[in-house]
């Protein structure tokens, strides 16, 4: 399955939601980024057993 | 030209009192000076307190009171590293006047262990965004040919090394900024064990894959500034409260009893490396089988999930360090920087939860695969350093990194020159190890290194 497709405005929303407010040059100068993220994104979200906590887990010890 | 000496010997003729600290320092003040216009290594010379630095260990040489194998050593550091007075850019028009009232704990326990400083070093920006040209510096060159990249984010320290500029440096490695230059000026650099090192003012980019560690000619020699750089660090909360080894007291075992194991698909078919880089790991698995260490293949996830967990956590951790600048001041980056950190945009909640638990499923692979190995064996970087500036914007993304796993998982690695591929351009390997296990690592690296050529030849340009 090939990773979902993004265009200039979809990514400049985006953007703008992370506090990124970039003119339309700037958004088409990230866009060719945005299939090699999703492909990872799509790799990362293969499924995992319910019980694969993340690595990041709190630790009551630590503080 | 005086010859250029590797750390152990420099450290054993001053111990002797058969090579003065001023003099050692002088030299290398004078190879910057002719040398560095070409390389651009150096963002910022600090002849003055090297000067001090070198009169200091002199009169410890002088009145018998060393302390021990960094006194007098000439080094410098990566520009991410605090030096208290001395300006620290990440390479960044952002940091391009900040000065640190405070250095970075690392630079303080080489300054105690008696090291000469001798300057601040060529980064990628904010270690992430290069080559760039539309930064304030210019990127350092590879001094085995000055068209190519060093790779990065530790190009500074590379290109310095390779050409003797200084003995050893400072990196830091995020997905392979220590052992990417390592790799393609031909010298050897280790990320050790994530915790080993303080990472405590040293300007992050991704704090849970950040390493610090030594550059340096030879794995003997990074395992010298390795000392000088380990131990528990109470203000860094990833910090290891365990007792810190002896790195070197293993060297001189030979390979002989080692458990090796070969990650031959990444290399092979993951990322297909260059001939040269798969035909040095190939002689170098014939040199370890010959020594008496049992080598064997082994097989983990393909790199791609390694490289994409890491990349997804990398450029996230960036983006929450860096948004409330890029908010502001988001043309003042360079445009790799930006462009590449922007990314994290498209990331959601969900997918670096995602992330996260997936890197946990790897890091249990990789202890499993190593239970019974002591080393694995692939390669660092995919071949020969290409052109400086033929390096494409999404180059770090697009095909997955022999580096990364390491990061991922926090296990430690070393580069190291496994000889000269196209155009004489240095290639290397990448060991690995368990945890808190770099003696063994700099073991296997250090029998392997005195047994081959390559530590004797140096760029044509610093001979």
């Amino acid at each position: 399955m090939s990773p979902p497709s993004t265009d200039d405005a979809e990514l400049a929303a985006l953007l703008k939601r992370a506090g990124l407010s970039l003119t339309v040059s700037q958004v088409k100068a990230i866009l060719p980024g945005v299939e090699i993220v999703q492909r990872m994104i799509e790799r990362i979200n293969a499924p995992l057993p319910r019980e694969a906590e993340p690595a990041l887990t709190f630790d009551v010890e630590q503080d | 030209m005086p010859a250029i000496l590797t750390i152990a010997e420099a450290a054993r003729l001053i111990a002797a009192k058969k090579l003065s600290p001023i003099e050692l320092t002088r030299t290398h003040l004078e190879r910057i000076r002719r040398l560095d216009p070409q390389l651009n290594a150096f963002l910022l010379l600090t002849e003055e307190r090297a000067l001090a630095d070198a009169k200091a260990a002199e009169a410890r040489q002088m009145s018998g009171a060393l302390r021990g194998p960094l006194d007098g050593i000439p080094i410098a550091h990566k520009d991410i590293y605090n030096t208290a007075g001395i300006r620290t850019t990440a390479h960044s028009r952002l940091l391009q006047d900040n000065v640190p009232t405070r250095d970075a704990h690392t630079v303080k326990r080489w300054a105690d262990a008696g090291t000469v400083m001798l300057g601040k070093l060529a980064t990628h920006e904010f270690a992430f965004g290069g080559p760039s040209f539309d930064v304030p510096w210019p990127p350092a060159r590879n001094p085995w040919n000055r068209d190519r990249f060093t790779s990065g984010s530790s190009s500074g320290t590379g290109a310095a090394i390779a050409a003797g500029l200084i003995l050893g440096g400072t990196g830091s490695d995020t997905g392979g900024s220590i052992r990417g230059p390592a790799a393609l000026c031909g010298i050897a650099g280790i990320k050790p064990t994530y915790g080993l090192c303080s990472r405590v003012g040293i300007l992050p980019l991704a704090f849970s894959l950040d390493h610090a560690g030594p550059l340096a000619w030879t794995a003997e020699d990074c395992g010298l500034l390795l000392q000088g750089m380990a131990g528990h660090d109470a203000e860094d909360p990833a910090s290891v409260a365990r007792p810190v080894p002896d790195f070197t007291a293993e060297l001189g075992k030979g390979a002989k009893g080692l458990r090796i194991g070969v990650v031959r698909h990444f290399f092979e078919t993951d990322n297909r490396a260059s001939d040269a880089t798969r035909g040095g790991i190939d002689a170098a698995i014939d040199f370890f089988r010959k020594e008496g260490a049992e080598v064997r293949d082994v097989s983990l996830s393909p790199a791609v999930d390694y490289h994409a967990v890491g990349y997804l956590i990398m450029i996230t951790e960036a983006f929450t360090l860096h948004a409330p600048w890029m908010r502001e001041r988001f043309m003042d980056y360079g445009e790799l920087f930006r462009d590449r950190v922007s990314l994290a945009a498209i990331v959601s909640g969900p997918d670096i939860v995602q992330a996260t638990r997936r890197r946990r499923v790897l890091c249990r692979e990789m202890a499993a695969a190593m239970e019974d190995l002591d080393i694995i064996v692939s390669a660092s970087q995919m071949g020969e350093a290409p052109r400086i500036d033929s390096v494409p914007k999404w180059a770090n993304m697009e095909k997955p990194s022999f580096t990364m796993p390491f990061n991922v998982t926090g296990f430690p690695a070393i580069s190291v020159c496994t000889g000269f591929g196209v155009g004489g351009m240095p290639v290397a390997m990448q060991l690995a190890g368990k945890p808190f296990t770099e003696p063994t690592l700099l073991r296997a690296a250090h029998a392997y290194e005195t047994a081959m050529p390559w530590r004797a030849k140096r760029p044509e340009m610093a001979v």
